[in-house]
């Protein structure tokens, strides 16, 4: 045999050695159920009640969308399975006996956590999620109102087909309105453990649809701007019952309280993590109407933070663009005559409420979920020094103070609007004037 | 003598570097951020100043003996007895240091990729592939190291880039971590980190000349720690000192966080795959300059017999350790905290002892 001969057969016997070694790990797609969706609420005959929402691999399961076999658990696609277990991982091996494949977590897109278990400590059971290696970083994390279990059973996918895309979708529409935090696995377990903040979640709940009232039809409706609205309350009836809205304060392992969907959108602008969303206000000059304008960011937040006399003193510095969405007065708050006023009256607003949510969170739950703590941190040499002072413990002594500058950008498709005439009409020109 | 070859600057540099970063990839970034906190970015920097300073020994050493290699200057400085001894505890220590790293491989994939695959079906393709390596000589493992130098370090600078939305360098603060004078300490302790620099001057006749190897030496050495830092400034802008100190693997977890929309993300493949190749690439070269030790000790012109042998210890130097905690706790301390005794005190020592007994080697013009 030649010198080369020999080389290649080794190299073909390396080349095959190594596609053995996939063989024990190998698993073929089907042979797995995927686990979309993961609810953990208190047992009753074990400590532990596990919910699970897996994928059927079927167009259109059963009961078809919407609809579900209650027996079986259909619900949209998924099957929703419960069980009761000594630790939530244990809980998978026993659903293994009674579903035909191995149950997996490599998919699992959310974690939804009874408000009961979360008042009580998660940290013992995000801990075996954080050491198991099915489970992806990027997993939601939600507290919900109510029992997680009937929370999942409501997660249905009722656009589209895919559940699973269903599941991201949700999450990527608090980048369309702010009303709630997108918070992932990773993060929430780094925030648990973090000597620089406290966690938060997503707050959640299940809508039963009764929160519309009919009324009388001669009463006038009141005009509210700012109702604070927890999730499961909000009113509408129609699609998916279950909705996100709000966020939950933790206090290490513990939740503490919650921030309703407004304090949250000040919340994720103090974090630089708010995308857009749309703000309804009363027009002064005509307390009647409203006008909406559509807020992002216009540069990430600026932090500051010193200690004066022991007391940290805390700058936090917000840059807001505004897009004017409507005036329904058709007043032209846009022009140069008038923007700085309009602007002046937003920035108290946005100031306003940021200063009332960090008081929120100082006073109520003393929970620095801003993570002003990182910025504090560069007041300290050592890190000795930074968890012997324990900041957190020292969040509600801080002395926060807020700065918003707004810029309205924008005006939509009308720059200085023509008013609506009418045989009234002259007061729709003086209104302009 | 074994024929080893001749190649170029950028092969060696290629091995150099990857042999030097492949730690990155499992526990000595956890293990560094448990010691020094958020100061671990530039304690890694101290350890390489730490190196440095003693490439420049080693490059005084190779300059005082310009014809000869490391091992045949230990025989020439302290005699044949004890040069084949110091040869002999090199080798050793070698084959100590393939195992554990093949066994860390493992270990570590086994934790992330391969849960349920035996150690020993992990460790014997990876071994069949080293014996191969080392059979073609180290002039093919090198010139592999060229190759797949681009892609591993492409491939880490794409997970650096690509995990960019998950930093916030508010973390890396306090600075000080735990205190200066632990930073220094652990950073000169950890010295042993960069001390495969050593093998270098044990290849040195495959090299084009002692500038050729003071331009490698100091080359991959600040590259080897500028990547070190630039990594557990990453870890910690993402994970912070608390969650950076318990990864086995923060550069892993850092590919598992990246997520741009939700069509790209689970990108951590392409680490895997430059996990594999830089752990073959390390696990090959030192397997090879242990064969080569043991040669040169018992005046073995052809190291080729010796393969399936020394496949064997390196084998059974990989299941010394009974578990995990073995492996970080007993063994990787050895490695990366003691094994400068091994690799930077002999040859001070020797260069020290050539200084006292006035001995070089010979010239190229011909002078002793």
């Amino acid at each position: 045999m030649g010198k080369l001969k020999k080389i290649t057969t080794l190299m073909a016997i390396c080349l095959i050695c190594l596609g053995l070694t996939g063989c024990y790990d190998a698993i073929e797609i089907d042979e797995e159920v995927y686990t979309l969706a993961i609810g953990v609420d208190k047992g009753v005959n074990n400590v532990i009640r596990v919910t699970f929402q897996y994928a059927t691999y079927k167009e259109d399961s059963g009961g078809g969308m919407g609809g579900g076999d209650e027996e079986s658990g259909e619900v949209s696609g998924t099957i929703v399975s419960t069980v009761e277990a000594a630790s939530l991982l244990e809980a998978i091996n026993i659903m293994n006996s009674a579903v035909n494949r191995q149950v997996s977590l490599m998919h699992a897109k959310m974690l939804v956590l009874s408000e009961d278990f979360a008042r009580e400590g998660v940290g013992k059971y995000i801990e075996p999620l954080t050491r198991f290696r099915e489970v992806r970083e990027l997993m939601r994390i939600v507290v919900c109102k109510g029992k997680a279990q009937d929370f999942i059973k409501e997660n249905k996918a009722l656009i589209g087909s895919n559940p699973s895309k269903a599941l991201e979708l949700m999450f990527e529409q608090s980048k369309n309105s702010g009303y709630f935090p997108d918070v992932i696995f990773a993060d929430f377990y780094v925030d648990l453990l973090t000597p620089y903040g406290q966690p938060v979640a997503a707050y959640a709940g299940v809508n039963d649809f009764k929160q519309l009232d009919e009324g009388s039809e001669n009463e006038e409706p009141p005009l509210k701007t700012e109702a604070d609205i927890e999730p499961g309350d909000i009113p509408r009836t129609g699609g998916a019952k279950r909705e996100i809205f709000g966020l939950v304060v933790f206090d290490g392992d513990r939740m503490v309280g919650t921030l309703s969907q407004y304090e949250t959108r000040f919340f994720l602008m103090g974090i630089g993590e708010f995308q857009r969303g749309f703000f309804t206000f009363i027009d002064e000059n005509e307390p009647e109407l409203i006008y909406v304008i559509e807020v992002q960011l216009g540069r990430k937040p600026s932090i500051s933070a010193r200690m004066e006399n022991e007391v940290p003193v805390i700058g936090l510095k917000l840059k807001l663009d505004i897009d004017i969405i409507s005036i329904q007065s058709r007043r032209h708050y846009e022009n140069l005559d008038n923007i700085d006023e309009f602007e002046s009256k937003l920035q108290a607003y946005f100031e306003q409420g940021i200063k009332d949510t960090i008081k929120k969170t100082q006073e109520e739950y003393n929970a620095d979920i801003f993570h002003f703590g990182k910025k504090v941190a560069g007041n300290f040499k050592t890190i000795q020094e930074l968890e012997d002072y324990n900041w957190i413990g020292h969040y509600q002594e801080a002395e926060i103070n807020v700065s918003v500058s707004v810029d309205a950008r924008r005006s939509g498709f009308i720059y200085g609007a023509t008013p609506i005439r009418s045989t009234e009409s002259k007061k729709g020109v003086e209104a302009d004037q | 003598m074994i024929k080893e070859g001749h190649f170029g600057f950028m092969e060696a540099f290629s091995v150099m570097a990857i042999v030097l970063v492949t730690k990155i990839f499992y526990g000595s970034p956890m293990a560094l951020i448990k010691y020094l906190g958020t100061a671990a970015w530039y304690g890694t920097l101290i350890s390489l100043v730490g190196a440095l300073v003693f490439f420049t020994l080693l490059y005084l050493l190779m300059k005082r003996f310009p014809q000869e290699d490391l091992f045949q200057i230990f025989e020439t400085v302290t005699g044949k007895i004890i040069g084949k001894a110091l040869i002999l505890t090199f080798g050793v220590f070698l084959i100590y240091k393939a195992g554990i790293n093949l066994r860390e491989f493992t270990a570590v994939l086994k934790v992330y990729s391969m849960p349920f695959t035996p150690p020993s079906m992990i460790m014997l393709p990876f071994l069949i592939v080293v014996a191969v390596m080392a059979y073609v000589g180290l002039e093919g493992i090198v010139r592999v190291a060229h190759i797949f130098f681009y892609l591993v370090f492409g491939a880490l600078v794409l997970i650096i880039l690509l995990a960019i939305p998950s930093y916030d360098f508010n973390y890396l603060q306090p600075i000080l971590g735990y205190g200066l004078g632990k930073t220094v300490q652990t950073g000169l302790i950890r010295v042993a980190a960069y001390d495969e620099i050593v093998l270098l001057a044990i290849i040195i006749r495959s090299l084009q000349g002692l500038q050729v190897f003071k331009k490698i030496g100091y080359l991959t050495l600040i590259l080897g720690g500028l990547t070190f830092s630039v990594c557990l400034i990453c870890i910690l802008a993402a994970f912070q000192y608390t969650v950076g100190g318990e990864h086995l693997s923060g550069m892993y977890q850092l590919s598992r966080a990246i997520y741009f929309t939700r069509f790209f993300q689970r990108i951590e493949s392409i680490f895997l795959f430059v996990w594999v190749i830089s752990s073959v690439i390390t696990v090959s070269f030192i397997f090879y300059i242990s064969l080569n030790a043991y040669s040169r000790v018992f005046n073995i012109s052809n190291h080729r017999p010796l393969i399936l042998p020394f496949i064997f210890l390196t084998f059974m130097a990989a299941f010394i350790p009974n578990n995990f905690a073995e492996i970080m706790e007993i063994h990787l301390r050895v490695l990366r905290e003691f094994s400068s005794v091994i690799f930077i005190f002999i040859p001070v020592m020797v260069l020290g002892l050539a200084l006292l007994r006035g001995k070089k080697g010979v010239e190229t013009s011909g002078k002793a």
